[in-house]
């Protein structure tokens, strides 16, 4: 019953949108709508977890800990996306940036690609997957051309344009799954509970290319390299909260497919099939988004290009696949989606202080936003796997994981990385907010929904990490289970 | 008959290929897609099935008349001029269109389609995709970008319809509203970067870098 309330909420509030007359009102009744979808989904979360939980509803609805898992990421980024948005188009309109109109425009979107997201873990059918995956592409379209500026509509153009393309060939590996399906005798159905119940008696190469095709795929949707052209553009011409959106839980979504037909290929065609192939990408994911986080000089292009190498961290961890592996990709899922948002947040007010997105001429952030600054630095060790925060974690986790399965060259190469990440990021970001403050500025007030925002991400970046970290024989145990269905 | 159908697909695309103007590109698509409602529709009489008929109807209402008269009319509508703008020419366009016909039947006897009609079914479903997405990246406007999707699309469609039957139902019925809403999304984005930069040749969409 839960599940429907998850899926119900958003629409009506987008139905409501139009209706109220103030969009300032209807900011704040999004956001009570949000904290209804997020206690429901930790309490789907934990009925899932505590009964083992599989609850298939009339054929159409699928929950169980993986779903509901990834419903709850999605929940947690929308509440705190949503407490931003008051603040954020408070703000730009009274710059006159927006209209009232345009505002009511964006409460609908949001609402709808938050709801066409939901859909995303909750269904059974794979068509209905595909689908729910393209609406997202097409609803999240408009809010990345939002601005309508010549940078926006570019990279509007190219997100959906390659994000399509992308998702055809997923259609074309689910018709191939359907087909391996078909020859081992199964009726024909597309419904993922019925295929992962036969999936031992597929033919093994049909498996494979379908594989191949869905990796390809989702991946250019989830962003891994060298599929992830579109990524960096889109992310960083999207506004703001919807940016946190689209790195924290859109680039999820799609690995959760991804995941999703993993689990029929490691029952059809063996582990190890899999495994290669998602330690390669994320490899290759890892290595290009290296580079570009090197040379960058657009601030939230750098995070974009973080999400890649976070993506890559994510398809390794599940790669390995040895339990703990596994554990620390789940977590390493829910500890990127809190982390980049509240990273995109912090970009979202620099850059609407500042009006550019150079990190070379944006200086003393601190001194210029001072709850801003001190959030970002906070943020930037937890995103680079600095101790206290739950990144840490779920990253050390999986390098565990690669040693105690001897996967030495993986374990090197994933520390080497990170290594040099963070000295990027402690170079980029060093000067950006501890430079001078340029001539002109003044420390300007902040929203108060905003801090709300960054506070409740903080907890969830820290407090709970930290908590995962006592009840970590828990863990264990219930990811041993996400792989399996 | 359903030999000569299946070829009457494939020569359609490669003429679409070889099209240097848009309206004879959508012209293309109008043709390919009217081959696939035949095709659909004799599947439909062949089983027996009403789904099918109802499916056939659909292609022919959206793909042959709605989708290809939208497409005219913002063609008319933004009026520049009607050039494709190939990146390499029509003759090594062609030529490249034979050699993916060809990957995709060495493709298909590799999934194991055996040497008989389905061989050939799902070897033209397979390069009608490749082919479709030849064409989005060999051509310079926004148009062909569109085109080529829905291209895809129709080689997607054709090859469930050979491999599995079809999909479900109700999953054929929200890939179609699927298709047909991201058709109409991407003409309201061709509009937009029309009027922004006042032409809509992708290949100088290059604001974005690094």
């Amino acid at each position: 019953m839960r599940i429907f309330f998850i899926l119900g909420i958003p629409i009506l509030l987008a139905l409501a949108a139009p209706l109220i007359k103030r969009q300032r009102v209807f900011g704040i009744l999004n956001v009570i709508g949000y904290f209804v979808i997020l206690c429901e989904s930790a309490l789907l979360l934990k009925k899932a977890v505590m009964s083992g939980g599989v609850n298939p509803r009339a054929d159409f609805i699928y929950i169980d800990t993986l779903s509901a898992f990834f419903i709850f990421v999605i929940s947690t980024v929308a509440f705190a996306a949503a407490l931003y948005s008051v603040g954020y188009i408070r703000k730009d309109m009274e710059k006159g940036m927006l209209s009232e109109k345009k505002a009511v425009v964006y409460h609908v979107l949001f609402n709808l690609f938050c709801c066409s997201m939901f859909f995303v873990p909750a269904v059974n059918n794979l068509g209905i997957l595909w689908v729910a995956i393209e609406m997202t592409t097409l609803i999240s379209a408009f809010l990345v051309g939002f601005y309508n500026s010549k940078e926006s509509v570019e990279a509007a153009w190219k997100y959906i344009i390659i994000c399509s393309v992308g998702i055809i060939f997923a259609l074309l590996g689910t018709i191939l799954f359907s087909y391996a399906f078909s020859l081992a005798g199964g009726a024909k159905s597309l419904n993922w509970s019925v295929m992962a119940a036969g999936a031992a008696g597929m033919d093994k190469n049909i498996l494979k290319a379908a594989f191949i095709f869905i990796l390809v795929g989702y991946g250019t949707k989830a962003g891994i390299a060298p599929m992830h052209t579109w990524l960096p553009d889109a992310h960083s011409q999207a506004i703001a909260p919807i940016s946190a959106l689209l790195s924290g839980v859109l680039l999820k979504t799609a690995i959760y497919a991804i995941l999703r037909f993993g689990i029929i290929v490691i029952k059809g065609a063996g582990f190890a099939y899999f495994s290669n192939l998602m330690i390669l990408f994320g490899v290759i994911s890892l290595v290009i988004s290296c580079g570009f986080i090197l040379v960058q000089k657009d601030l939230k292009r750098l995070l974009a290009y973080s999400s890649i190498e976070h993506v890559g961290i994510i398809c390794v961890g599940f790669g390995l696949g040895a339990p703990l592996a596994v554990a620390g990709a789940a977590l390493h899922v829910f500890n990127h989606a809190v982390v980049k948002s509240l990273m995109f947040f912090g970009a979202g007010n620099i850059v609407s202080a500042y009006n550019r997105h150079n990190m070379n001429t944006i200086r003393g952030v601190i001194r210029a936003l001072p709850f801003t600054g001190i959030m970002m630095l906070l943020g930037m060790f937890a995103l680079t796997g600095f101790p206290p925060f739950s990144i840490f974690i779920s990253e050390i986790l999986i390098i565990m994981a690669a040693f105690t399965s001897g996967s030495y060259l993986i374990a090197v190469l994933l520390l080497l990385f990170l290594a040099i990440i963070f000295g990027a990021f402690i170079y980029h970001f060093g000067e950006m907010l501890f430079g001078n403050l340029p001539k002109g500025m003044k420390p300007a007030g902040e929203p108060l929904s905003g801090k709300l925002a960054f506070l409740f991400l903080l907890f969830q970046a820290c407090a709970l990490g930290a908590a995962l970290l006592f009840i970590k024989k828990d863990l264990l145990w219930i990811t041993q289970k996400l792989l399996q269905g | 008959m359903r030999e000569f159908i299946l070829l009457g697909v494939l020569a359609v695309t490669y003429l679409m290929v070889i099209a240097k103007r848009v309206p004879a590109l959508i012209r293309g698509f109008r043709y390919q897609s009217f081959f696939i409602f035949l095709i659909t529709l004799a599947a439909g009489y062949a089983e027996r099935q009403v789904d099918l008929y109802a499916v056939a109807l659909l292609i022919l209402a959206l793909k042959v008349f709605i989708i290809p008269r939208g497409l005219n009319l913002i063609a008319k509508k933004i009026n520049v001029d009607e050039n494709l703008g190939l990146f390499v020419s029509a003759q090594v366009s062609l030529i490249a269109a034979l050699a993916l016909t060809y990957c995709s039947m060495v493709f298909s006897e590799t999934l194991g389609f055996g040497r008989d009609y389905r061989l050939a079914a799902v070897t033209v479903a397979l390069s009608v995709i490749f082919i479709g997405a030849f064409l989005m990246i060999s051509r310079m406007k926004a148009f062909t970008q569109v085109v080529g999707l829905l291209v895809m699309e129709n080689g997607i469609f054709l090859f469930a319809s050979f491999v599995s039957g079809g999909m479900p139902f109700f999953v054929e019925i929200a890939v179609f509203l699927d298709v047909f809403v991201s058709v109409i999304i991407m003409g309201l984005f061709i509009y937009r970067v029309n009027k922004l930069f006042t032409h809509i040749d992708v290949s100088k969409l290059s604001r974005l870098k690094g």
